[in-house]
This record gives C-alpha cells, structure tokens and sequence, in this order.
C-alpha cells in the first residue's frame, strides 16, 4: 500500500469491530487511538490499542455519542483519521462534518450521503426517483390527515417502521386491521425514544422474503464497484443472526440483476467509501430496503470469498486515492457463513443474558476466523448491543460451511453467561438451514431450532453437577460405606 | 441428604453414596456407579460415569454451575435445602412477577392496592434496547411494585408482589 497522509487514526467504537479495525491498521503499520468508557477498560480492543483515551458519560453509551469528547481526544492523538465503525455516530452526518471541520479525515462517505441515505423516507424517495424498485408504501409526513388510510389501501400485510430507524427497533407486522393503530403508536414511541424521531411510514410487507444486500465500495472520483451480496435472511426481531454469501436463492442472471442496481443506487448518490445496499427480495424482484453507509458488521464473510481488506479499502478511500480495484478484480470463492454468538436465550424467546466470562476458548481451524470482542473475566451487562463475538466460516461449498461452523459452535466454550452458542449449532444442523429454504419467518416456521432439546446427557450433566459442588460430596462423605450399599437407605 | 438442581426448568433431586470405587450417583429409581471426577488443569476434568469417559470444562459462580458437555453447555443451580425451605412460607401466600431477563424499568402501569387479572400489563422494561411487556402471572391485588422509573434490576428480581384477591 502507497504510504497514507495520516500515521494515526482513531477509532470511535468498542467492542470486536474496534479489535478488528487495530489488526488491519497494524497489517498497514498505521497507529491506533481508541476512545472508551470505563465500563470497557479491560476490553481487548483498549489494550490492543498503541494510545487510549478515557471518555465518560452519564452512560456508557452516551460516552460513544459524545461527538465532541471523540473529536477532542482523536486531536489529542493526533489522528489524521476516524474510523467511526459501525452503531454509535457512524451514521451521524454532523458528526461526519465536525470531524472533517477538525482537520480530520472521516472513514467513510460524505456527510450529504450520509444525510441522504440516513433517513429512510428521503432514501426511498431519492432511489425510486432514480428509477430502481421500492416497496409500495405510504409515508406519514406527505399528509398525516389521510395516513391511516392511505396505509390502509395499501393491502396487507403491513410493515410500520419510524422512519428514523434502524435495527428493527418499532418494526411491526400488521396482519389485521384493528391492530394498525396499535402498531403505529408503538412504532412513534419507540422512534421517539431511540431516534429522537416520531416520523412513521407504512410499507406493503412482503411474506417471508429474503434479506439480500450488496457491498459496493466508491471513491471520490466517481470509481463504483461491488463485492457481490451477502444474504441475511435469519433473522429475530428484524435483528440479523447468520449471514452469507453467496446467497443460496439467486441464480448466476439474478446476482448480476441486484449487483447491479446496487451500484446503480450507489452511484446515483454520488456514493464514496465502503456503504451497503439493502434488499427484500420475494422470489422475483428486489425492493430497495435501505442503505447503510458504514462497514457493516457481516462484512467479513465478503472478505472471506473475496480476499479483499475492506477496512483496508475504506482507509485508501478515505486517504482521498482512487479505487485500487477494478469490477474485474473482484472474484468470489467459496461460501462464507457468519454466526453472531449473543448474550441472550433463544429458548426464552432469545431475552437477553448477563453474568461475567469466566471461562473463554475458542476453537483454531483452517478456514475460521473469529472477531471477538470480549475476554475472560469480562462482565457482560445490558449497557451495550447483547453480540459478544462472530464466528466466520469459509469453506469451498454452503453445505460444508455449515456442517463446520456447527462443528466450531460445540467446540466453542464460553462459561459464566448464557448465549446463543448450542442454538447456532442446532440450526447449523437444522435441514431446512441446510437446504438454503430460508426466509426471514424461518424462526418462527421453525420454532423447534429455537427451543432447544432436552438435556442428551443427563445423568452424566447431573454426576458431574454433584461431583463439582462440594455439599453433596460432603454428605455422600459422612455416610459409612457399608450404609450406602444398603441402596436404598435414606437420610 | 437428597440434593437439588435446577436444569433449565426442572429441578433434579439425587445424592451421592461411597462406593468401591468412587463415589454412586442416586438419581431416581436408578443408581449409576461408579461416578468420579478428576481435576486437570483449571476448569477441566474427566468425568467417569459408569463405563463412560468424558471429558468436561466446567466454572462455578456461587450456587450457579457451567458445564461443557460433549459439545453442549449446561447452566445448573444448586438448590441449597435450607435456603429453599426459608423461602417456601413466603411463597404460599404471595405471588410475584418476576424478572425474565435483566433491564430497566421504563414505566409502570399498576399501583399498589390495584386488583388486576392475570395476563394484565405490570411494567414496561428494557432491556439492551428493546422494550418488554411484564405480565401478572395470575390475578391478584398489587402489594408491593419493587422498582420504580429509571431503576435497574437483575434477572429473577421480584418486580411486583401479589397478594390472592380476598385473601
């Protein structure tokens, strides 16, 4: 890589993402500054980092929201660059401007891109303007009086959604009438609360379609190209779980089809750096879903088929260099399949967990990768996004990338917190998973992946419960042998 | 003495007795022997039950216990005996609602002396950014709300006491 103006860049995110951001800037010999909150200080990616600066807040996640404490400390480390991750501000359009007022360059697109594609309304119109396909909808704000029924005409089922979202947060699913106006109260108050934004629209919903969406990387000189899509089709409350790629559903003419008007939206909108476009695909046709314009957190299995550094790509971007790649460079090998492995119980309708790790080994295999942002003895709370880590498997066919990541999932021990770590490895082995008969229902078609079975070893799980706690070894102790082989003798 | 683990949600009631060689395990009906645990290094071991060999990885938090299992994890609860008893006179005539999973209260929706029927809305609660309903789990008269706006709790927290309607 030709040398970067910048020889610091500072990473305004925690967790595995900013883990994963310090190793591509040590392969460049680039030096990192990460900003963090105390609630974070034992975390691998603060004593990965060569500089780290404290911030605080009245939250630990207020703390990553603190525009001007970031700025101030990436000044203070004389970064040249931010990297904003994903989450917290890396969506923020003003936080993009008063970085790159700072003198610093922003890892990621301009602030207009990042204004245009952050609103979901603005974005919707912006990309049916330009001529490629949206669900029909009905958007409040064009007449509030006639939204219920302009919502209504559309036909169900229904899809409301705050128009500020993001992460599925006040998505519900309307599939009778009466409970509309419930659903469009939810949805305002959880936008109001999480967005600061009680805009609503109403989207004709698509039963069971796939989630399908393209990586596109763009630089300032009008350069646009993709990395083929990603399929993210398993899903819980509109919350991603597996990713892959490529997508089991589409043909070699439907990959080309989407690829494409993937870049087409991106280059309609001027688009520069790493961003990703969202579909809903029902079988037939896509519908423009959203854009994020940031690293998204399943880019690894792009890398993995592709061979392709994007946060690499992204601080080339960012430098103000053309595209270092072609279209034709891009080659995709294999199958790649990422699981998010949460602190939460799938078998309770996937609540969230806490409780502190206290035993943490992950299995090393050819072909997995691991990007974890959690170490033993870490405390996990509800202050922060419930994904402790993700587990990427590549390998040469979808079938043998699943049967290893399942594989990966029962050597994976992580003790002390519950997590979705045994119901990744039941749906790696779930044959419907394995067909590639995937929709966004597939969860609730299939709720025998979510509930577990019971305990296959019990007598063994209950010997060695006995064995470890030191009560019942004390009672068995104070009994005379000759006693307890009598049986059935009592205390 | 029988001893109690609670799996998931069932409770197991078993006790170990001395045999020739380890220790007998009394689940039930059945006795499984022999049974014996040896330490590697921390937070590993071999379980030997009957002609099994199995190896294990296993931590400890208080009452609560992690095992690693023949690629399966499993989260057991101690039930010490006389700590159950203590609680069992308070339970007969009380009801609570208690925490599914650990969050913040966001609103609550009762107040004390309110008669509600089971299934009625109690609290909203968040938790990792996501809003929850709680429920009465019966009907019954509200005594006592733990947990005011803004208040943080942990999973199986009592959240509202009940007494039984007429009791």
């Amino acid at each position: 890589m030709q040398t970067l103006p910048f020889d610091t860049v500072l990473i305004a995110n925690r967790g595995e993402i900013a883990a994963r951001i310090i190793k591509t800037l040590r392969k460049l010999g680039l030096r990192s500054a990460i900003v963090y909150h105390d609630a974070d200080a034992d975390t691998p990616a603060v004593s990965m980092a060569d500089t780290a600066i404290a911030i605080d807040g009245c939250s630990p996640i207020a703390a990553y929201l603190d525009a001007h404490q970031i700025i101030a400390s990436a000044c203070r480390a004389k970064a040249g660059a931010l990297h904003p991750g994903y989450g917290f501000l890396s969506e923020s359009a003003e936080f993009a401007r008063a970085v790159e007022r700072a003198g610093i360059a922003f890892v990621g697109p301009s602030s207009e891109s990042i204004e245009l594609m952050g609103d979901k309304i603005r974005a919707r119109r912006f990309v049916q303007r330009s001529g490629f396909p949206v669900a029909p909808s009905a958007v409040e704000e064009d007449d509030p009086e006639t939204f219920p029924s302009r919502a209504r005409a559309l036909g169900l089922p229904l899809l409301v959604k705050p128009s500020a979202g993001g992460g599925g947060k006040g998505m519900r699913i309307v599939r009778n009438l009466d409970t509309l106006d419930d659903a469009i109260a939810h949805a305002r108050r959880e936008g109001l609360r999480y967005f600061d934004d009680g805009r609503l629209y109403v989207e004709r919903y698509a039963e069971n379609p796939r989630h399908i969406e393209v990586q596109v990387l763009g630089d300032s000189f009008g350069n646009l190209i993709h990395l083929f899509e990603r399929e993210c089709s398993v899903q819980r409350r509109f919350q991603k779980i597996i990713e892959e790629t490529p997508s089991p559903a589409l043909s070699p003419k439907l990959r080309k089809e989407v690829c494409e008007i993937a870049v087409g939206i991106a280059r309609s909108a001027n688009y520069r750096n790493a961003g990703t476009v969202e579909f809903i695909f029902d079988g037939r046709e896509f519908y423009f879903l959203e854009m994020n314009t940031r690293v998204q957190v399943e880019h690894p299995v792009t890398e993995m088929v592709t061979g392709i550094d994007l946060v690499a790509e992204q601080l080339h971007i960012a430098a103000g260099r053309p595209l270092r790649l072609s279209q034709s460079d891009i080659v995709s090998k294999g199958h790649a399949i990422e699981a998010r492995i949460y602190a939460e119980a799938p078998e309770r309708d996937y609540v969230p967990t806490t409780g502190k790790i206290l035993m943490l080994e992950y299995p090393q295999r050819e072909g997995v990768r691991i990007d974890s942002g959690i170490v033993q003895g870490q405390q996990i709370t509800t202050a922060f996004d419930p994904m402790l880590a993700k587990v990427v498997v590549h390998s040469s066919t979808r079938r043998d990338a699943a049967l290893a990541s399942e594989r990966v999932m029962r050597e994976l021990v992580l003790l002390g917190c519950e997590t979705n770590i045994d119901f990744l490895a039941r749906l790696f082995a779930d044959e419907t998973f394995l067909s590639g008969q995937i929709h966004t229902g597939y969860l609730d078609e299939n709720p025998h992946v979510a509930a577990g079975q019971c305990a296959s070893d019990l007598p063994a799980v209950l010997a060695a419960a006995a064995l470890l706690t030191r009560p019942v070894r004390d009672s068995a102790d104070a009994v005379p042998t000759l006693h307890a082989e009598i049986g059935k003798w009592r205390n | 003495m029988k001893h109690s683990f609670a799996l998931d949600v069932e409770n197991y009631e078993l006790w170990l007795s001395p045999g020739q060689h380890g220790y007998r395990l009394h689940l039930d009906d059945e006795v499984f022997a022999p049974v014996s645990f040896s330490h590697e290094l921390d937070g590993s071991g071999t379980l030997v039950i009957a002609s099994d060999t199995i190896p294990v990885k296993f931590a400890i938090d208080g009452d609560r216990l992690y095992l690693h299992i023949r690629g399966r994890t499993y989260i057991l609860r101690y039930r010490d005996q006389l700590r159950t008893l203590a609680c069992l006179d308070d339970q007969a005539s009380h009801l609570v609602a208690r925490a599914p999973m650990p969050g913040v209260v966001i609103a609550t929706k009762v107040s004390r002396g309110d008669v509600v029927s089971g299934g009625a809305t109690l609290m909203l609660v968040e938790s990792m950014k996501l809003e929850f309903v709680v429920r009465a789990p019966r009907g019954g008269v509200v005594e006592r709300i733990h947990f005011g706006v803004g208040d943080s709790f942990e999973r199986d927290s009592a959240l509202v006491t009940f007494s039984e309607e007429g009791r």
